[in-house]
C-alpha cells in the first residue's frame, strides 16, 4: 500500500555513460505499472534503482512521500522477484520464504504461520520442505513470488519474472500475477521486454527508449494513440506498418498513387509524413480502387483465428503485414488488395517521429488522476 | 565407451595389483618390523612376518618417553594434531574472509590486493624463512603452539580457490539477500558458507595434510620436546651418530604418524571428492 514518486531520476555510471536521463513518474497506490522497452533502454536499471540495488545519481525517489534515495534495499520495504528467481539453493522453500522475516526478527511461530498462509495463497503447501533444485521452473517462480508476498511489502518489483518459463506457463503465471496483485492491492512495478505481457498486465504502461520515457498511459491508450513512431512500433503485435506519404489538405497520397482521407486535426499540411497502419486495420477487398493498396503476397502465416499475410507493395519494396480474419485463401505470389481503415491511421513526423495528428498525445497522462479526469 | 577385451582386462588388473603391492609393501614391512625387538631387526634381513612383541612396541612409544626424544609419542601426536588443525582451520577462516572481501566489496586497490595475495602463491615458505623466524623470535613465539601455527596460517591457494567459487555465485543471490534484509555478515553466514561446505571440506583435507607434514618450520621453532611435532621427532629418532637406530620404535611411530591423516581422509573423503568434482551448487 504505497505511492511511488520518481522525480527526475538520473543514472550516470562512473565511466560517464548515462543510462537514465531524468525519469518522472507518479505511481498510484495499488497500481501495476509495467515498464517496457528494448534491451538497453534502461528499464532494468530503473527497477534496480527503485530497489536500492543501484545508486541514484540525481533526482529524488519517494515512497509514500518519503525520500528513500539513500536507504538500503531492506529499509525501503520493497520486495523483488528476479528473472532467474535467485532462490537460496541450500534452503527449503519455507526457509526461502521466511528468510526476510527471520532477518527482521519475526518470532519463529509467527514466521511459520505467515509462510504457511502465503503458501496456501499461491498453492505451495505441499512443497514447503523441498529444495529449489527439486522444483520445476514454474514452481520456483511461484516460490520467488511467495518470498515477495510473505513480507507484505509496500511495493513489488518484478524484473522480467516470466522470461525463463515456457510459453504456456508464462501465460498462466501472467494471469496469476495479475490476480494476486489485485487481490493483495500492492503497488507493483513490472519490467519486461515482452509487449504482450506488458499489455495484459498493466494498469499503466511506461514505454522507455534510450534512457527516456517515450510515453506513459493505459495499454489501450498507447495502442490507439501512440505518441511517437517508436511507441507505435513497439506496442502491438505484429508491429505497425510504416509507409512514406504526402499530406495535402485532408488527403494522404502514397507514392503508389493510393489516396486516403487524412485524420482530422493534424498540422502536417503539404508535408512528407510517416503513415502508420496496424496490420489489423488493413482489410482485404476484392477490387482495386484508388483507396486500396495493391500488394503481392510473400508469406502466409495461418494462426487459426486469423491469418497474417506478409506482403510487398506493388512498385515499392516496402514490406507490409496484414492481419486478415479467419482462414484466408491466399498463397504466396497472389495479388492482394488491402484497404486501410481511414479512421485508425497514425501520422508521424518524418524527422523526430512525434505523432502529428493528435496534440493530446504529447502531453501524456503522467499521473493516474489526470488519467481518470 | 569401454573396451571389452579379456587381454586388456588381465593386463590392467595385473598392473593395478602390482601398483597396490608397491604401495602396501613398505607399510607391511613397517608393521611387521614394529612387532619385533631391536635385536632381531639387526640380523640383516627385513622380517616379512610378525615378531614376538605383539603391540608392545606401540604401547611403549605411546606411554613411555622415547629415548633421545624426551617425551612420549602421545604428546607428539597431540602437538602435530594441534598444529595441523590450527593451520587447516586458520587457513580456511582467513581465506574465506579474504576472498569474501575481494569478491563482494568494492574498495580502493581491490585488484592490487588480490594480485599481492596471488603473487605470494609463488613464494614457498623456505624463501621467507629467515625473516619469519626473526619475527617469531621477536614476538616470543618460539616453543609455542602459536609459533607453530601463526606463520603458516595465511594461504594464497585457499584464498584463490574461494575467490573462484564466490565468482560463480550468481549476483542475484546477493541482491535477493540484500532485499531480504541480510547485511554482509548475514549473507556470509546464511548464504555463502552453507553453499561452500564442500569446498571447505576439500580444503580442510588438503590443508590438514599440509600442516601435518610440515618439517622445516617446526624444526626451527621448537627446541623443547613438549612442542615437538611427530614428523620432526621421526627424523630425530633416525639420526643417531653413536647408537643403534631403534627400528622397532621408529616403525611404530611412523605407523602412528600415519593414522590421523588417514582418519581425516576417510572421514572427509565423501565431501572431498564431491568438492573436487561436483560443479553443482
Amino acid at each position: 500500500m504505497a505511492t511511488l514518486t520518481l522525480d527526475a531520476l538520473r543514472k550516470t555510471y562512473p565511466n560517464g555513460f548515462t543510462a537514465l536521463h531524468g525519469i518522472d513518474l507518479a505511481i498510484d497506490d495499488g497500481e501495476l505499472i509495467v515498464v517496457v522497452g528494448p534491451s538497453g533502454c534502461g528499464k532494468s536499471t530503473l527497477l534496480r534503482m527503485l530497489a536500492g540495488l543501484e545508486s541514484i545519481s540525481d533526482g529524488e525517489l519517494a515512497i509514500d512521500g518519503q525520500r528513500v534515495n539513500d536507504l538500503e534495499p531492506a529499509e525501503r520495504d520493497i520486495a523483488m522477484v528476479f528473472q532467474n528467481y535467485a532462490l537460496y539453493p541450500h534452503m527449503s522453500v519455507a526457509d526461502n520464504m521466511g528468510y526476510a522475516l527471520k532477518n527482521r526478527g519475526v518470532p519463529k511461530d509467527e514466521r511459520r504461520r505467515k509462510v504457511e498462509e502465503t503458501a496456501r495463497l499461491i498453492g505451495l503447501e505441499e512443497l514447503l520442505d523441498r529444495r529449489p533444485r527439486q522444483l520445476s521452473g514454474g514452481q520456483r517462480q511461484r516460490v520467488a513470488m511467495g518470498r515477495a508476498i510473505v513480507r507484505e511489502p509496500k511495493v513489488f518489483l518484478f524484473d522480467e519474472p516470466l522470461s525463463n518459463l515456457d510459453a504456456k506457463l508464462r501465460v498462466q503465471m501472467r494471469i496469476e500475477i495479475r490476480r494476486l496483485q489485485k487481490r493483495l492491492g500492492v503497488t507493483a512495478v513490472y519490467v519486461t521486454h515482452d509487449q504482450v505481457e506488458a499489455m495484459t498486465l498493466a494498469d499503466r504502461l511506461v514505454v522507455m527508449n534510450g534512457g527516456h520515457i517515450e510515453q506513459v498511459g493505459t495499454p489501450m491508450h498507447l495502442y490507439e494513440r501512440p505518441a511517437s513512431r517508436f511507441v507505435a512500433g513497439f506496442i502491438g503485435s505484429p508491429a505497425m506498418n510504416f509507409l512514406d506519404a504526402r499530406c495535402t489538405g485532408d488527403t494522404l497520397t502514397l507514392p503508389c498513387g493510393t489516396r486516403i482521407a487524412a485524420p482530422s486535426s493534424h498540422d502536417a499540411n503539404d508535408h512528407a509524413v510517416c503513415l502508420g497502419i496496424r496490420p489489423e486495420h488493413l482489410s482485404r477487398v476484392a477490387e482495386a480502387d484508388d483507396t486500396t493498396l495493391t500488394t503481392r503476397v510473400e508469406l502466409v502465416e495461418p494462426l487459426g483465428a486469423d491469418t497474417l499475410a506478409h506482403v510487398r507493395l506493388d512498385g515499392q519494396d516496402d514490406p507490409l503485414v496484414a492481419r486478415l480474419d479467419g482462414v484466408q485463401p491466399v498463397a504466396e505470389g497472389d495479388r492482394l488488395y488491402l484497404r486501410p481503415d481511414a479512421s485508425r491511421l497514425h501520422l508521424f513526423d518524418l524527422e523526430n517521429g512525434r505523432r502529428l495528428d493528435d496534440k493530446d498525445a504529447h502531453s501524456c497522462p503522467s499521473s493516474p488522476s489526470s488519467r481518470l479526469a | 565407451m569401454r573396451y571389452r577385451r579379456p587381454g586388456l582386462d588381465i593386463a590392467s588388473h595385473a598392473l593395478l595389483i602390482l601398483a597396490l603391492l608397491a604401495f602396501c609393501l613398505p607399510v607391511w614391512l613397517a608393521f611387521t618390523a614394529a612387532t619385533h625387538d631391536q635385536a632381531s631387526l639387526y640380523t640383516g634381513t627385513a622380517p616379512l612376518w610378525f615378531g614376538d612383541q605383539g603391540l608392545d612396541n606401540f604401547r611403549a612409544v605411546l606411554s613411555e618417553p622415547v629415548s633421545r626424544l624426551g617425551t612420549d609419542v602421545t604428546r607428539l601426536l597431540l602437538n602435530s594434531t594441534v598444529m595441523a588443525l590450527g593451520i587447516a582451520c586458520g587457513k580456511i577462516f582467513i581465506a574465506i574472509l579474504a576472498a569474501y572481501a575481494i569478491v563482494f566489496f568494492r574498495f580502493p586497490l581491490r585488484r592490487l590486493c588480490f594480485w599481492l595475495i596471488f603473487i605470494t602463491l609463488m613464494l614457498p615458505v623456505e624463501v621467507r624463512i629467515m625473516p619469519t623466524y626473526k619475527i617469531a623470535a621477536d614476538l616470543n613465539l618460539l616453543n609455542s603452539y602459536a609459533g607453530l601455527i601463526l606463520p603458516l596460517i595465511a594461504s594464497a591457494t585457499a584464498t584463490f580457490l574461494f575467490r573462484q567459487f564466490y565468482l560463480t555465485v550468481p549476483p542475484e543471490l546477493l541482491e535477493a539477500a540484500r532485499v531480504d534484509g541480510a547485511g554482509p555478515w548475514r549473507f556470509l553466514k546464511d548464504i555463502l558458507l552453507p553453499l561452500s561446505t564442500t569446498n571447505i571440506a576439500a580444503l580442510f583435507v588438503i590443508m590438514f595434510l599440509y600442516g601435518w607434514n610440515q618439517y622445516l618450520w617446526p624444526l626451527l621453532i621448537t627446541t623443547e620436546s613438549d612442542y615437538m611435532t611427530i614428523m620432526v621427532s621421526l627424523k630425530r629418532l633416525l639420526s643417531s651418530a653413536d647408537n643403534l637406530v631403534p627400528w622397532q620404535a621408529v616403525m611404530a611411530t611412523a605407523l602412528l604418524a600415519m593414522l590421523p591423516p588417514v582418519a581425516v581422509i576417510v572421514l572427509m573423503q565423501r565431501y572431498f571428492v564431491k568438492g573436487l568434482v561436483d560443479a553443482e551448487k
